[in-house]
């Protein structure tokens, strides 16, 4: 039994995804292997949470998806950031680096 | 989410429904052969696949939440939650639907009344096109005329505006030959009249251009109830002969029973329309400018025209008509024409009264709103730990909020659906409240708009009063989740404030809903003070009228002296009948409260015609006893007497006004004036001079709240008139006496019907309780509104108290007295109650010039009416908070710390 070691962080996950679509298209199952090949196992993206945040980030027009063919010739939902997505990855992005400097000088200060 | 989207999305449910398994099969599939490579078994390849997915339906639910479907579900899913929260608590639903209900009901009952009187078009085709034509002198500030044939013909002829134009006639006649003489009301038009409305029979023809006759035409139509009246509604009634005015007529057609005619009757409805050329007998020959006796004309001006348009046409068409006739149109006349929409001029000035109730029902509304607004945030204190814990397990805000207004939506629909019930339950005896005089109130029914109207209202109502608790609400229990998630403290301050400032404004719209109801009750109040000149104790009246047959020898009455006799040999008899102290005849014009009077111009001997204004003044014809019977004292000179016949000296009377305004500071007695004007003194059509004999006091003819109208008063004896107005004075209750009246009436001549009548306690009482109609509503509104703002503020005032027992406990611990801990209270109450009334001050300030032209010897800015009110309110509102504030006083130190 595999136990998920660390569960994306809630409000990550949207700037996970948009930067593993930055990469090129990619379906579901894909970008779920890509974030945890990337972070080596350390972040893993739940299914259950996956597919609502696609359909979240569809809804908000960030991403488009279409039917195709995968490596395998298996038929799968392929996600494309949009020009919306990607200016939205670029909030995001600052954001994150905003937090996580804040979030290390306060570490830093501590000690 | 747009919502565009969202239906978009309830497009595609089916199709998403499917793409989303597909999808998640393909994920599923994916993983499984990876983790066959990786080398697990199929079995288990394939469980840990789904496994990753937990529970894929709740996943899916999710999923599908971004879409309509899910939309609608939560919709469900929060009425579900409201019906059982509300069903949890059946006292504040009682008390909060109750309150919406009445609100929402009284509104949707006026809106009904104000749907169908005022906004529902009128029942012809092309509606917007009929307009009343009204005849003004502009000079004497004196309206609606009358108006002469020709100006009639011109209008139709050669004014350019009306595609067909209508003569209206209201009056009454004698019916007789039925088994015994009745009074009916009927209406002299033009042979055009139904062809102009656009209106068809139920039976028979009505009559058309083809019928016009220079006199009546005899043929007529009459109206369905008094078919169903008179004739049993006999399908065989076309052809049947009926004697009016003791001619016969023929009844050509019947009309259905919605068709009423669009304006205003002398009484009630008419039961028959007969048509004219109003230039042969009976009308006055010959036919000439100068007589003004039609009342009225009804037209349909021509399609494409605006009414303003159609007005600045006329304008010109007056113009030139005055230039073309300068004698009959002297410009110190300024006789002008004026056109009304006959959908307005139908209501009158009853326009207001309805938006005024209409306004007072919305504060009533607003006020119930404010008022379980504050019931709900005060609610939302106890349901701080449900909330607490919706937050914790992840409910957003918004979901929050959406749950909470879907509640306050579901209490105002089903008040809404109450009120609705309600009123159609009530219909009819709503309705008998309202005024008589109120037209068109067949018209009242429930129709679409009625009902999209209490639809609409609910759904603000219940967004209105929700909405604002609900953010509160969300916000508060955010933060109390944050901070402790229990349920000790009370509600945050800023909720507390919020609530403060919905007492206040519940104070200033009971404020302004109150100044309303006082300002109209001082109206009223001078209403029953004024002194009507008549003493109206034990007078009974009752109308007479002698036939005017079309063909004068049809006309037993048709000299002077045989009308002169038989009204005078109808007092002999009246004045002999027991419980008759004293007994008086005039023509219809004398009769005070009756229907409107007329004023018509007259000339003073030796003053020039040419002055800013015509003099016109009312004139009526009476007995010499008239003005004895109704105990009118006499100012100056004498009464008329028996000698003032048509032998002898032609003399008349004048009232206080007329002698005020034109013989100031002198005595009117022995001036000369005659009736009607003539620029040419020399023409051979003129009137009499008639010389004053007397003065006397003023009559209030048109009402208490007209102002006084001047009046002229002619001898009957010397003016025998056909209308006749019986005046009895009685020594006690007059009982049945009208029937003893009617007995020696129709002893003298068994064809004179006698009607109307009425004691003239019984008329002013009638009077004023229409008048009374709106005052009854607005105080009774206004009423609900002093109680609600007061369960309001002693609401708030109590819940304060009872957050601040620590702080009351430690101050009188510490040695506070208990005066101080009422100066406490009372300073924070009076600034409530000071703050809302102050709005309320400013509301009724911009608000209740509205109330004008009801009002009547009160300004709509009445100062003392603005204080004494306003104290008032302040008096009961603080009383409310004061409870609650000693309450808080009796507070026993120990146990307030101990409850800490």
């Amino acid at each position: 039994m595999l136990k998920p070691k660390s569960d994306v962080l809630q409000g990550t996950l949207a700037l996970l995804i948009l930067k593993t679509l930055a990469r090129g298209e990619m379906h579901g199952y894909g970008i779920t292997l890509h974030i945890q090949r990337v972070s080596s196992d350390v972040l893993r993206v739940e299914e259950g949470s996956l597919y609502p945040a696609l359909h979240r980030m569809e809804q908000d027009g960030w991403i488009s998806a279409e039917w195709g063919m995968s490596e395998n010739n298996r038929r799968a939902r392929y996600y494309r950031l949009t020009a919306t997505g990607r200016k939205q990855l670029a909030e995001e992005e600052k954001n994150w680096a905003r937090l996580t400097e804040a979030v290390a000088s306060v570490l830093q200060f501590a000690r | 989410m747009s919502l565009l989207s969202r239906f978009k999305g309830l497009l595609r449910i089916n199709r998403l429904e499917r793409e989303l398994d597909d999808e998640l099969r393909s994920h599923i599939e994916m993983r499984t052969q990876d983790n066959l490579a990786s080398g697990m078994s199929p079995d288990e390849a394939r469980y840990d696949a789904r496994r990753r997915f937990g529970n894929s339906t709740l996943m899916k639910e999710d999923t599908r939440a971004m879409d309509i479907i899910g939309w609608i579900e939560t919709i469900g899913q929060n009425l579900r939650y409201a019906a059982r929260m509300l069903r949890r608590s059946p006292g504040f639903t009682l008390v909060a639907v109750l309150t919406l209900a009445l609100g929402i009901g009284a509104n949707v009952a006026i809106f009904t009344v104000v749907h169908a009187v005022l906004l529902q078009p009128l029942p012809f085709p092309h509606p917007e096109q009929l307009v009343r034509v009204y005849d003004d002198i502009r000079t004497s500030n004196t309206h609606d005329v009358g108006m002469s044939v020709p100006e009639l013909w011109d209008l139709r002829d050669h004014s350019g505006v009306f595609q067909d134009i209508s003569v209206l006639f209201p009056a009454d006649a004698n019916l007789t030959g039925g088994d015994h003489p009745e009074r009916i009301e009927f209406l002299g038009t033009s042979p055009n009249y139904f062809t102009l409305l656009g209106a068809r029979p139920q039976l028979g023809r009505v009559f058309t251009a083809a019928d016009a006759q220079p006199g009546f035409t005899l043929g007529v139509v009459i109206s369905d109830a008094f078919w169903h009246r008179t004739f049993g509604a006999d399908p065989q009634v076309l052809g049947r002969k009926i004697r009016v005015d003791n001619d016969l007529y023929g009844i050509v057609g019947v009309m259905p029973p919605g068709f009423r005619h669009p304006g205003r009757t002398l009484g009630g409805d008419v039961d028959m329309w007969a048509a004219a050329g109003y230039s042969a007998a009976p009308f006055p020959t010959p036919v000439i400018r100068a007589a003004r006796f039609l009342p009225g004309a009804m037209g349909r001006l021509k399609p494409g025209l605006t009414l303003a348009q159609a007005q600045a046409q006329l304008d010109s068409f007056v113009a030139q008509l005055a230039r073309q006739f300068p004698d009959e149109y002297p410009a110190a006349a300024g006789w002008s024409l004026r056109l009304v929409p006959t959908q307005e001029d139908i209501v009158g000035n009853l326009r207001t009264e309805l938006f005024v109730l209409f306004a007072a029902v919305a504060f009533v509304l607003l006020i119930a709103c404010v008022n379980l607004a504050n019931l709900l945030l005060a609610r939302s204190a106890s349901r701080r730990r449900e909330i607490a814990i919706r937050l914790a397990v992840g409910a957003g805000r918004s979901r929050l909020v959406a749950q909470l207004l879907t509640e306050s939506l579901l209490l105002a629909t089903i008040s809404g659906a109450a009120a609705l019930f309600t009123v159609i339950w009530l219909k009819s005896s709503l309705l008998r409240f309202a005024p008589a005089g109120l037209p068109r109130l067949n018209e009242v029914t429930l129709n679409p708009a009625v009902l999209l109207f209490a639809f609409c209202i609910s759904i603000l109502t219940g967004v209105f009063f929700g909405l604002a608790p609900a953010l509160q609400t969300a916000r508060a229990g955010q933060i109390i989740a944050l901070r402790e998630g229990s349920q000790s403290s009370g509600a945050s301050k800023h909720q507390l404030k919020f609530s403060r400032f919905l007492v206040a404004s519940e104070i200033a719209l009971s404020l302004v809903l109150l100044i309303g109801a006082g300002l109209l009750l001082r109206s009223f109040w001078h209403l029953l003070e004024v002194r009507p000149g008549f003493e109206p104790h034990h007078l009974v009246t009752t109308k007479i009228w002698l036939a005017v047959p079309n063909d004068p020898l049809e006309d037993p009455y048709r000299l002077p002296e045989k009308r002169a006799a038989f009204h005078q040999e109808i007092l002999r008899r009246v004045s002999a009948l027991p419980g008759v102290e004293q007994a008086a005849i005039g023509n219809a014009a004398s009769l005070p409260m009756d229907a409107r009077h007329f004023q018509l111009p007259f000339a003073i001997e030796n003053r020039a015609l040419d002055s800013e204004s015509t003099p016109a003044a009312e004139i009526a014809s009476v007995a010499p006893a008239y003005f004895s019977v109704l105990k009118t004292p006499l100012i100056s000179g004498r009464f008329f007497a028996d000698s003032d016949d048509t032998k002898g000296q032609q003399v008349a009377l004048i009232d206080e006004t007329l002698a005020r305004r034109y013989w100031p500071g002198s005595d009117a007695v022995g001036q000369r004036l005659r009736l009607g004007i003539r620029r040419n003194q020399a023409s051979a059509s003129q009137s009499p001079w008639l010389t004053i004999v007397g003065v006397v006091a003023n009559i209030k003819s048109d009402g208490f709240d007209a102002a006084s109208a001047p009046h002229i008063y002619r001898p009957l004896y010397q003016v025998p008139t056909y209308d006749g107005v019986v005046y009895v004075r009685t020594a006690s209750d007059p009982g049945s006496l009208g029937e003893a009246v009617r007995a020696e009436v129709q002893r003298v001549d068994p064809t004179i019907p006698v009607f109307s009548v009425r004691a003239m306690d019984f008329v002013l009482a009638t009077y004023l309780a229409e008048r009374r109609f709106a005052l009854n509503l607005i105080a009774v509104f206004a009423t609900v509104a002093l109680l609600l703002a007061s369960i309001g503020i002693y609401g708030v005032m109590a819940y304060t108290f009872s957050r601040r027992t620590n702080e009351i406990g430690i101050r009188i611990a510490m040695g506070a007295q208990r005066t101080d801990i009422l100066k406490i209270a009372f300073a924070e109450g009076a600034f409530l109650v000071g703050s809302g009334v102050l709005a309320g001050l400013l509301g009724s300030l911009a608000l209740t010039r509205f109330l004008r032209s009801m009002l009547f010897d009160v300004k709509p800015s009445d100062p003392a009416t603005f204080a004494s009110i306003a104290g008032l309110l302040a008096a009961v509102t603080l009383f409310a908070c004061f409870i609650p504030a000693r309450r808080a006083t009796r507070v026993d130190p120990l146990n307030a710390l101990r409850h800490e």
